[in-house]
């Protein structure tokens, strides 16, 4: 879960800044928080009082999860939209909020947009209906993701660990047979696999902020950080951030990594045709690649990220989503209860493991031998899902985002993007993206730490 | 999709092709000749991809080369795939597609043909001015028009619905001023005024006489507006939120968002790609079978009697 158009991102951006300026006055952010606990009574109430909900969420199939929750439930009956993916999802949500009119209930949301859904006030506090007694369920830094200090804002339905996927076959060929343990072991490979394949080692795409937040996310950078109410913090020109841009920066101008926007024909073609020996991704990458390049089956071999210090073995995130209640629901006791179950339910967290390929952020399926022993035979009988959960416990526990991740990312497509593409000074590039973020927030009425 | 461009392509094609023909004996112009080819060819390639490329699965589409078929021929197993992807959601976009761009084209040519012909025959207050209103209209893209015209239909609580799809496609300014061109001169002042002598009303006139010399504008105007409802995307995207009401556009659209969704993400390329080939073809057999009656519609009025 993680593309978003790019020819949308200005429109979004545009419309979050009408968002907040209508409710950014009026209203004191943070969500809705309702003060007291609501009772399990109240819980067996709602659920089997005649209920209708409607639930926008753009994961194919999930309609069998809710199927889960119809059965034990029978008294909510649960519509499931899918009005568009990534950007144009969040435009449809902001225009029914706007309009009042024709709202969902639920609401599935990527953890980098949480925040420019709370500053709306647009979020329900699940924390009122007892969200907090499942965080232990939830790998931590996932929880951290969907909390604050102020309340608990979404159900983790799936998340995107780093690590990295290449083909074996075309590294043995430049004699790299096992995977680079440490970035500067990364470049001594990509130097090799160039020489002797014409392949690059990688591709940092030029439309894809998630996947270069998620290396800086690595490399332990805070780039953003929000209170939750008026403040926020900048900082993506920081030295650390310019230190993991500029060891790119070197790569791409050497020409040992590839600067193709992602997710298009080109980049598929280039997956395809071993143009990429492999490529830095997430955890849902294994499920996508097999479906995108099924004919490269058996020659791909999945690995933990090469490091910055030998000594750690850390991770980023790249993606992945969780299921929100709007505030405007007029049931949020069986809406948060349909977030729960599809994310929290055994039956349900399984099945979107293995039926929808979405990378669990659920302990219950995390720990589950049969999620983690399954053998895939397109990375020649890895146990991809063991490794990738083993992964999911060095990210970073703490990363916050920006109350307007749009315009962020948005300006990250013009700026640094375009500078990645033309190989120009990325350092350069990060001190326009921060004063350009900084000016924004400024504008915004937001005070920038 | 490509057939809007294509199909007019080949009219254009045709339609020289023809004078080539009878003028037989003169000199044919060989740079000529060769420019429509390749005018023929650049407007032919996409929809000769798009043919190529639904007879791919996923995988030969992007490891085989473009132009020709792939190392298998997976046609009619896509066929299916679109059929039955989300249990045959696509069968519900096409009839939605069919109807949300039936009901407009014929509503568009109705109200085109009565304002043309109105315009053209009628001389009262404000004609001058509400055409020129027309005419300015013109300019105006539908696209721009998208979202104020979301505000009003929210407010009529409108949205989400088919008439969000059909109401603003029945407005077509150029049809009006097609048809005002047109009515000029397909219906003689003389042949309504022996109407009016003769004792019929001007509606009968309209529909007994005037409506059928017209016919083949019509036709030109069904065909505008057929073709323009039937690509619209950006409307019915701000319009509709429920996947059983999306026309093909946005639907076919919202598949291929799923091709690439990262985690969860279903590989339905090829699935895409063989409901656009499908979803064109029904324009394509549309321009076929009305071929005749556009080609007189942009024919006639060219020369003055």
């Amino acid at each position: 879960m993680k593309k978003a158009p790019r020819t949308a991102m200005k429109l979004v951006g545009s419309a979050a800044v009408a968002a907040l300026l209508l409710t950014g006055c009026s209203s004191s952010p943070g969500g809705t928080t309702a003060k007291e606990t609501t009772s399990q009574d109240q819980i067996d109430k709602a659920l089997t009082t005649p209920t209708k909900l409607t639930f926008w969420t753009w994961v194919p199939g999930i309609e069998k999860e809710v199927a889960l929750f119809e059965k034990k439930y029978p008294a909510i009956d649960v519509t499931v939209e899918n009005v568009g993916q990534g950007l144009p999802h969040y435009q449809k949500i902001r225009t029914a909020l706007q309009s009042k009119d024709g709202a969902p209930d639920v609401v599935q949301m990527e953890y980098q947009y949480l925040p420019s859904f709370t500053v709306t006030n647009s979020l329900l506090d699940l924390s009122a209906y007892g969200a907090k007694g499942v965080a232990g369920d939830y790998v931590d830094w996932v929880w951290n993701q969907v909390s604050t200090d102020k309340g608990v804002w979404a159900y983790p339905q799936d998340v995107g660990p780093m690590g990295n996927l290449y083909r074996s076959d075309i590294l043995t060929k430049a004699g790299v047979t096992s995977a680079p343990k440490t970035y500067e072991e990364y470049a001594t490979a990509a130097k090799k696999v160039k020489d002797a394949t014409g392949s690059t080692i990688s591709n940092l795409a030029t439309n894809d902020p998630a996947q270069v937040v998620g290396l800086l996310w690595q490399a332990g950078v805070k780039p953003f950080g929000y209170d939750g109410d008026k403040t926020v913090s900048i900082n993506v020109n920081s030295p650390e951030a310019k230190k993991v841009l500029g060891y790119w920066q070197d790569l791409i101008q050497k020409d040992l990594v590839s600067t193709d926007a992602d997710f298009n024909d080109q980049f598929y073609q280039g997956l395809a045709g071993g143009k990429y020996a492999g490529w830095l991704t997430a955890a849902w990458a294994p499920i996508f690649l097999q479906g995108t390049v099924a004919d490269t089956a058996g020659k791909w071999t999945a690995a933990p990220m090469p490091q910055w210090d030998a000594t750690k073995n850390v991770s980023g995130n790249w993606g992945g989503s969780a299921d929100a209640v709007l505030s405007t629901t007029k049931n949020p006791i069986a809406a948060e209860e349909l977030a729960k179950f599809i994310n929290h339910d055994q039956e349900s967290t399984t099945m979107l493991a293995t039926q929808q390929s979405l990378f669990p952020a659920a302990k219950n399926v995390l720990g589950s031998p049969t999620f983690t022993d399954a053998k895939s035979d397109f990375f020649g009988g890895q146990t991809v899902n063991k490794l990738f959960a083993d992964i999911s416990n060095t990210v970073d526990k703490k990363f916050e985002w920006l109350p307007f991740t749009d315009y962020a990312y948005s300006q990250f497509n013009e700026i640094v993007g375009t500078s990645i593409g033309e190989k120009k000074d990325l350092s350069t590039a990060l001190d326009t993206w921060q004063d350009v973020l900084v000016k924004y927030a400024k504008d915004q009425g937001f005070t920038v730490k | 999709m490509t057939a809007t461009i294509t199909a007019p392509a080949r009219e254009n094609a045709a339609g020289h092709a023809k004078p080539s023909k009878r003028r037989q004996g003169k000199k044919r112009s060989l740079p000529l000749t060769i420019l429509l080819w390749l005018c023929a060819l650049y407007f032919l390639l996409p929809l000769f991809w798009l043919f190529i490329a639904s007879t791919k699965d996923n995988s030969d589409l992007f490891s085989t080369f473009g132009l020709w078929f792939g190392n298998r021929f997976s046609l009619w197993d896509n066929v299916v795939s679109v059929f039955t992807a989300r249990d045959g959601l696509y069968l519900r976009w096409a009839l939605n597609t069919v109807l949300y761009a039936g009901v407009s084209a014929i509503g568009a040519s109705l109200v085109a043909t009565m304002a043309g012909y109105a315009f053209a025959k009628y001389t009262f207050p404000g004609s001058r001015v509400l055409f020129s209103l027309t005419l300015g209209a013109i300019m105006i893209p539908l696209t721009a028009l998208a979202l104020p015209t979301y505000l009003l239909f929210n407010a009529a609580s409108l949205t989400n619905t088919p008439w969000a799809m059909i109401l603003p496609s029945l407005v077509s300014p150029f049809g009006v001023f097609l048809m005002r061109v047109y009515a000029a001169d397909a219906v003689p002042d003389s042949m309504i005024e022996a109407a009016r002598v003769d004792g019929a009303g001007e509606f009968r006139i309209f529909w007994q006489v005037s409506f059928r010399l017209l016919g083949p504008g019509v036709v030109t105007v069904f065909l505008f507006a057929l073709v323009a409802t039937w690509n619209n995307y950006f409307l019915p995207l701000i319009m509709l939120n429920t996947s059983s009401l999306y026309p093909l556009t946005v639907g076919l659209a919202q598949q291929q968002a799923a091709s690439a969704a990262g985690g969860g993400a279903q590989a339905l390329f090829s699935t895409v790609i063989t409901g656009s080939l499908i979803s064109v073809v029904p324009l394509i057999i549309a321009f076929l079978f009305l071929q005749r009656y556009w080609e007189t519609g942009l024919a006639t009025g060219g020369v003055k009697e």
